[in-house]
């Protein structure tokens, strides 16, 4: 394995990020929602130092809970994919690399072309409520931004992943929107109606939340700002006292799970993939 | 001299053992002093427990301390109207049962002020003390778990007593208990278990304490006509977590409070519990709490009126079933203002011209399900919302409704604190953008059309392909029994193939006879059976050094469209770690210097079938695999790319590509290799590559009408197949020999005015048309 090879690829999946359309509309829809929401998370409040990050945050939880996965699945979805249907994957592996540096690479790039997009997104919200005089929490704040970058990375590794069980774009991407309607919505009903239904325990319920890294983030971020989960109710309470300080650690564990199990799953099928 | 200094300090004469206070008895000074004496006590350690029977005045020298043995109370007051001023008070016991506490008061009207408690189980418990005073105490419990920790302050049966400026941290509770009339003002407690528990105590004040980071803030019970103002409950977020709990009491009224960032706002349990009382919430702030107001369904009479309710994540809750009554949000046309409000107000009176409604399905699914808040903040809550806004069945029944909703937030003049600086959140943010700016400038700047020299880099061939002597006897490329199977389909069947350097290779055949699948297998692109080697490293085990040693030309030239070309050739010589020169060399190699700057996209095929052998030439590789490699070419760009390939051949490349042509095959190739169905059928020099098929061409002859029957009969005596077609004559010849039905004409004295090709080169496994000239 080359770290000068995979640093080529990466860079070709940055620049060709960046060209894209979609880069540019989604780094501009996540800075003017994040912008919105924190303008909106403050407006009227008056409370200095009791409202600031600690709630533009949970506001912006939301949002990117519902973009995050999007942005990162729909582009990370058809990268392998889309080059396989236009050939230029066979005609790029035809040269001295191998297919994990490819891979690497073009996770790598994408990562960084997400975090760009992130970073403007952020750092544009931010400015705007250091303007508006709030800055309390940016601890909170910038654990947030941490967060959000693990998430995209994990969803990136999970499109990717998708990206080596097709051979075109549109099943790709049809693929990535189904798993980013799963993880977003699907699953979570179904763990509420499973919660009524079969009157799950609080353990059970937690435990089966910890599986969705859309919701290890949200716990994440939301512990990280009141330093407990009391706000999720019983379930938080019982993860605030059974796992104490070893919570954060069980969410940064299972983010970055989500993070390099798919890589490696996506690694392996790659590999045997016969790229036609 | 010491006569007078010691009248100076109230009490001479008095000289007993102390742990470090000089020769001063500070027990012995208390038991002999008159009723109402001042007792000034000179700085220094006392031992504990000190026992006060009569009603004096003890003030403290800065630094005077009273250690306790750590087995009981460190001091108890018997006797009413004693002062004790300026102390540290330390050591107390551990025990829960006995109420170990620092200060424990069983007389009235007395006063404790100005001390500092330490390591103290209990801080100060006043039992029947009626009418005493607690102030501007300092008291820090013990480091024990928060259920073993005993109570910083305690009335017991004491009222008329007033807790004032007291700072009470890391203890349990402040229980204030059958004891009223009783005023806590300014008062600090934080990180305890109940900021203040009250029970029993009617007519009590609660003005201007400051509870934070508790458990609860306040749990007020069984107590009747409370004032509550100008307090903060900030942050009480334990398993109750409430800023204030009302538990049956009758009468609240409360005013300018600040309830923030709690569990539970104000939380409501029977209350008020007499059916003649009404209580009143005025001016409150109620804000970013996770519940803002939590009512047990029964409560009913709580007017609030200009409250501002912001930002609560649930702004009211009813905890069980049952619907909420009674309780009024709106006084004279004036209700309180709610952040999540999105009424109007035409009239510009202030007050929304469409009531406020806490109506949401979520909201009533968490009261009834706790557990069910693990799903706040998760999109699946606004997709309950909108399938209750959407079907009116699931709409959930409306918990309060405020008539005339404030639109502006009333002013409060409650102190929250200083605001934190601001440049942290600029540094940051500045930071984010800067990290993207970088990030965006490595993805945009050109370094891919400016790949990096290197010299020891600039030529990749292999020392293999120098070594003319050897390589004419090893082939640089071995393929051994290569087999492909997709499902029963079998692409590729147990191909053999050895390439020498300055040798080229033709497969033949026609469409899905396996030509591409073998060289695809050959770069392992798919996964086969069988073995690869090229240049002696084998394809699957080691990649990098095969690949390296091959160029390929793919049938179908998929680039990279929004790259220029020499950006593109750029990014594979990096890949290829081939100086930047190589790039113009192999651009002026294959005619395209004028064009490097071109979009790719931009290119005609035949630009990008060369751009495909530049960018296959770049490491200048012993090895070319083209696919089809004249498919993109007009007649004329594809004498020229068979002449630019036959040069490769002749200086040592070994060439091994697939074809439909003849032209091409006898121009290019040395040996060929017929495929059909996946199976090499024969293999044969290009040459007599027509023969062995049994490949014919048909020629169309346009001949004067009247001889047309003699030209049939000549061209059958000359042993041609010839037929009359109408107004011309149809011959059949090998692809070879097609001049020589017109030569036979010719000599038998038949012009022939025009003809045209029909050719049918690949027999039986293909059609393909030419068009010939006109002679």
């Amino acid at each position: 394995m080359s770290p000068r090879t995979i640093f080529i690829i990466a860079r070709k999946e940055l620049r060709d990020a960046l060209r894209n359309r979609w880069f540019l509309f989604y780094t501009v829809a996540f800075s003017v929602l994040a912008l919105a929401m924190s303008y909106l998370s403050l407006a009227g409040s008056g409370m200095q130092g009791l409202a600031g990050f600690g709630r533009t945050t949970a506001g912006l939880v939301n949002l990117v809970i519902l973009l995050v996965p999007l942005m990162s699945l729909s582009i990370a979805a058809p990268s392998l994919a889309g080059e396989q249907e236009r050939g230029t994957l066979a005609y790029l592996l035809a040269n001295p690399i191998t297919r994990f540096e490819a891979l690497l690479g073009k996770y790598l790039g994408l990562s960084a072309s997400l975090t760009a997009a992130l970073a403007i997104g952020f750092g544009i919200c931010g400015l705007g409520i250091a303007a508006n005089g709030d800055s309390a929490g940016v601890g909170v704040y910038l654990t947030l931004v941490v967060m959000t970058f693990t998430l995209g990375f994990a969803m990136l590794s999970v499109g990717i992943l998708i990206s080596t069980l097709t051979r075109k774009a549109a099943p790709a991407i049809g693929m990535a929107i189904v798993v980013w309607l799963c993880l977003t919505l699907l699953s979570d009903l179904g763990l509420m109606g499973s919660a009524l239904a079969f009157k799950l325990s609080i353990q059970e319920l937690f435990s089966l939340a910890l599986i969705n890294p859309l919701q290890v983030f949200k716990m994440s971020v939301l512990h990280n700002m009141n330093t407990s989960l009391d706000v999720l109710g019983p379930a938080g309470i019982y993860a605030t006292q059974a796992y104490g300080r070893w919570l954060m650690p069980l969410f940064i564990g299972s983010i970055l799970a989500w993070i390099i199990l798919p890589l490696a799953l996506a690694s392996l099928t790659f590999s045997r993939k016969s790229i036609a | 001299m010491l006569g007078l200094l010691l009248a100076i300090w109230g009490v001479a004469g008095l000289c007993a053992s102390s742990v470090d206070g000089g020769s001063f008895d500070l027990q012995a000074a208390v038991d002999n002093a008159e009723s109402g004496t001042t007792i000034h006590v000179p700085a220094g350690t006392y031992p504990g427990p000190l026992v006060i029977n009569q009603s004096v005045i003890l003030v403290a020298d800065p630094g005077t301390i009273i250690q306790g043995d750590g087995q009981g109370d460190v001091v108890q007051v018997h006797a009413p109207d004693v002062t004790l001023r300026g102390f540290t008070i330390r050591g107390t016991g551990k025990s829960l049962d006995r109420e170990n506490a620092g200060v424990t008061v069983l007389a009235p009207r007395v006063l404790i002020e100005d001390n500092d408690f330490e390591d103290v189980l209990f801080g100060i418990y006043l039992k029947k003390a009626h009418d005493s005073v607690i102030r501007n105490n300092r008291i820090g419990g013990k480091d024990l778990p928060l259920p073993r920790r005993g109570d910083g302050i305690r009335l017991w049966y004491s009222p008329n007593s007033l807790v004032e400026q007291n700072t009470v941290s890391n203890s349990r509770d402040v229980v204030i208990w059958f004891s009223n009339n009783t005023t806590i003002r300014d008062n600090t407690v934080t990180h305890g278990r109940y900021g203040l528990h009250f029970m029993y105590c009617d007519d009590t004040v609660l003005i201007g304490n400051h509870l934070e980071g508790n458990s609860v803030g306040a749990f007020l019970m069984y107590s009747r006509r409370l004032v509550i103002k100008d307090n903060r409950f900030i942050r009480n977020h334990g398993p109750s977590g409430y800023g204030v709990g009302l538990k049956e009491v009758d009468g609240v009224d409360s005013e300018n409070n600040l309830f923030a960032g709690n569990r539970i706002g104000i939380y409501f349990d029977n209350s008020p519990a007499s059916v003649d009382m009404v209580q009143h919430f005025t001016s409150n702030v109620v804000a970013y709490n996770d519940i803002g107001l939590a009512f047990m369904p029964s409560i009913e009479r709580n007017v609030f009126t200009d409250n501002n309710f912001i930002e609560n994540v649930e702004q009211v809750a009813v905890l069980g079933s049952g619907k909420l009554k009674k309780n009024r949000f709106t006084v004279d046309g004036r209700g309180n203002y709610w952040s999540d409000y999105t009424g109007f107000d035409l009239d510009g009176d202030g007050i929304g011209d469409i009531s406020y409604k806490a109506q949401s399905l979520f909201e009533n699914l968490m009261d009834r399900e706790p557990k069910l808040r693990l799903f706040l903040f998760s999109p699946v809550q606004q997709a309950v919302e909108l399938a209750a806004k959407a079907v009116p069945t699931f709409r959930p029944p409306v918990k309060i409704t405020d008539e005339a909703p404030l639109m502006q937030p009333v002013a409060v003049t409650i102190s929250v604190g200083s605001e934190p600086p601001a440049w942290p959140t600029t540094t940051a943010s500045l930071v984010l953008l800067l990290s993207a700016s970088g990030l965006l400038m490595c993805g945009m700047t050109g370094t891919l059309a400016r790949p990096s020299a290197d010299a020891s880099l600039v030529s990749m061939t292999p020392q293999a392909h120098t070594d003319q002597p050897e390589e004419a006897t090893k082939p640089i490329l071995s393929a051994q029994r290569i087999t492909k199977r997709f499902g029963r389909l079998t692409a590729v069947k147990e191909l053999d193939l050895r390439l020498r350097p300055g040798e080229a290779v033709a497969l033949w055949g026609p469409n899905g006879a396996g030509k591409t699948t073998a060289l695809r297998c050959m770069l392992g692109l798919i996964r086969c059976k069988g073995a690869v080697s090229i240049n002696g490293f084998d394809v699957r085990r080691q990649p990098k050094k095969a690949k390296r040693c091959v160029g390929y030309v793919p049938q179908e030239l998929a680039f990279y469209d929004d790259w220029r070309a020499r950006e593109l050739l750029g990014f594979f010589a990096k890949i290829k770690r081939i100086g930047r020169d190589r790039v113009s060399a192999v651009l002026a190699e294959v005619g395209l210097t004028e064009h490097a700057s071109k979009y790719v996209g931009e290119l005609s095929g035949g630009m990008k079938q060369r751009l495909a052998l530049a960018a296959a030439m770049l490491a200048d590789p012993p090895v070319l695999m083209l696919d089809e490699l004249t498919a993109n070419l007009d007649a004329a760009a594809r004498e020229s790319f068979l002449n630019l390939l036959c040069r490769q051949r002749d200086i040592g490349k070994a060439i091994v590509f697939t074809s439909h042509r003849l032209r091409e095959v006898e121009t290019l190739a040395d040996r060929v290799l017929v495929m059909e169905r996946g199976e090499v059928v024969t293999t044969c020099e290009p040459r007599k590559l027509a023969e062995v098929l049994g490949l014919k061409s048909s020629l169309r002859l346009w001949i004067e009408m009247d001889r047309l029957d003699d030209a049939v009969s000549q061209l059958r005596t000359e042993g041609f197949e010839a037929d009359r077609n109408g107004k011309t004559v149809s011959v059949k010849v090998r692809p070879d020999e097609k001049g020589k039905p017109l030569d036979a004409l010719l000599a038998a004295g038949i012009g022939v005015r025009d003809f045209e090709i029909d050719s049918n080169e690949s027999g039986s496994q293909g059609r393909r048309v030419e068009q010939g000239g006109k002679r």
